[in-house]
């Protein structure tokens, strides 16, 4: 039998089991409920919806982002889980590659969060398509950069999962590298005039950013020149180099997790 | 293989605690050797280092001849094991954990539908095949760690500690399925029950502080220190815990 053979037996049950916790719904729940709100408060506030489409499907790509984030549910047990939970003392003993394992569990997470995000998108062309009659053809970049942001989180979650105790270590880390210290960075360095593609959080915002700059979504809004003074140093994002740091984290979380955890013990 | 386990000069550190000190140990073909110690003798970690969970200090310990640290993949094939309270995906019923592990090690289709149901008979667990393991007890987990050790037929079993958390029918039923398994396979297994241990197994190691105390059978220790508890108490210095 060979390895691939067993990373596709590792990726069907993963999958089930993400399929058979509760987790990935209210995952689910929470992006349709990001949709909702951004479709109901829009109308509600402005009395209107943003004049122009791109502007809309930059404020509807807040459901896919966060469903994205999403992957960091998935993904903090992913290793850390076989340890704490003692599911390994089972796993384990099989005749199984420990990286086959990992790469197996990886793929399965990347699976049910790709199956997220396509329903978020979903959301996303018809309401554009009932409010505008028409979608953007920026929203497939949309789409491939957000499936480039969950594959980075999700390398990161591994990372973060491989040198933690517990699964919830895990994914308060990874929320915290990714929403806050990330975050954080990311707003000083581009308030401060300097480079920041490299930042993770950087590729969530490349997400929307296709449809255009700030710009674009503050006219959309009809306002936006006040901000002029604010953004006097601010410098727009590289949607390219944001892909570029993307794939750094997903190709260094993903490679370091894997090394991590070959050489971790189950005492 | 006349010895499907070997164990040479195995030691152990956790940092810098000693917890097998060059343990050597040859368990023959078809035998049912119970290992027994006290409270952190080294019997688990000896197990684990068995079942490739842990990497020794130094020293090897072999398969079938193949060095469980240098190709674990090929010598786990020749294993089931369980080691601690067996933990399963809890959101997977019995059957799906069975068959997860099933198709791991290559069996597939009705022969493993087959396999399945027939393990489960064994542990006496049918009408809780598909039910979450969520729901399960200590003891209705242990009963699936060892329908999940013999799942696949193994010609050698390691158990740690197998009847542990079984109510007492459940540890005499689990008794006879190991020996009864035992008249086949290489049976290795911890544990601080010493009539359990009695009745399985023809002989014994008992080690403390990671290094063999005696490996003999039974019946030559009943012969010199009057009974397997007097032989144990004596060895060990201490109380049984």
């Amino acid at each position: 039998m060979s390895e691939l053979d067993k990373l596709g037996i590792v990726i069907s049950y993963e999958f089930l089991k993400h399929i058979r916790r509760k987790r990935l719904y209210v995952v689910l729940g929470i992006a349709l409920v990001v949709e909702a709100l951004v479709l109901i408060l829009i109308p509600v506030l402005l009395d209107h919806y943003p004049s122009s489409v791109m502007a809309m499907a930059a404020m509807l790509s807040a459901g896919p982002s966060l469903a994205a984030i999403g992957a960091v549910f998935f993904a903090g047990d992913a290793i850390a889980g076989e340890y704490e939970g003692k599911t390994g003392f089972l796993l384990f003993t099989n005749p199984i590659k420990r990286t086959t394992l990992w790469s197996g569990k990886y793929i399965a997470a990347f699976i049910a969060v790709t199956l997220m995000i396509i329903f978020s998108y979903i959301i996303s062309v018809v309401s554009l398509l009932v409010i505008y009659g028409e979608v953007p053809i920026e929203m497939l970049e949309s789409f491939g950069i957000c499936l480039l942001f969950a594959a980075a989180v999700l390398s990161m979650t591994f990372f973060f999962s491989a040198i933690s105790r517990g699964s919830m270590g895990a994914t308060v880390m990874t929320l915290v590298f990714v929403w806050v210290l990330s975050g954080i960075l990311e707003s000083v360095l581009s308030f401060t005039g300097n480079e920041y593609w490299y930042i993770l959080s950087a590729g969530g915002d490349a997400i929307a950013l296709v449809y255009g700059g700030i710009d674009m979504f503050m006219s959309g809004f009809g306002g936006g020149a006040h901000l002029q003074a604010m953004l006097e140093n601010y410098k727009p994002l590289s949607v390219g180099m944001a892909c570029w740091g993307m794939s750094i984290y997903l190709v260094a979380g993903l490679a370091l997790s894997m090394v991590i955890s070959r050489r971790r013990q189950l005492a | 293989m006349n010895e499907p386990i070997v164990i040479e000069n195995l030691t152990k550190y956790y940092n810098k605690f000693l917890a097998l000190n060059e343990l050597n140990l040859r368990v023959p073909a078809g035998e049912n050797i119970g290992l027994l110690g006290p409270n952190g003798a080294g019997k688990s970690t000896t197990l684990k280092i068995l079942c490739g969970l842990l990497r020794p200090s130094s020293g090897r310990a072999l398969i079938d001849g193949i060095d469980i640290t240098a190709d674990a993949e090929r010598a786990l094939t020749r294993i089931g094991a369980i080691i601690e309270t067996p933990e399963f995906y809890s959101y997977l019923t019995p059957e799906d954990n069975l068959s997860y592990f099933g198709k791991l090690r290559g069996m597939k289709g009705d022969g493993l539908r087959q396999r399945i149901e027939e393990v489960i008979a064994l542990v006496k667990l049918e009408s809780w095949a598909r039910v979450k393991i969520e729901k399960f007890s200590r003891g209705m987990k242990q009963r699936l760690g060892l329908a999940q050790a013999l799942l696949h037929d193994p010609p050698i079993l390691i158990l740690d500690e197998p009847s542990l958390g079984l109510d007492p029918r459940g540890v005499v039923e689990f008794r006879e399925i190991i020996k009864d398994a035992g008249k086949e396979k290489t049976v290795f297994f911890a544990s601080h029950q010493l009539v359990e241990v009695t009745q399985i197994c023809s002989q014994v190691a008992i080690i403390n502080n990671g290094q063999l105390l005696v490996y003999d059978s039974i019946k030559e220790l009943k012969k010199k220190y009057k009974s397997l508890e007097k032989a144990y108490l004596q060895l060990t210095g201490g109380s049984i815990e």
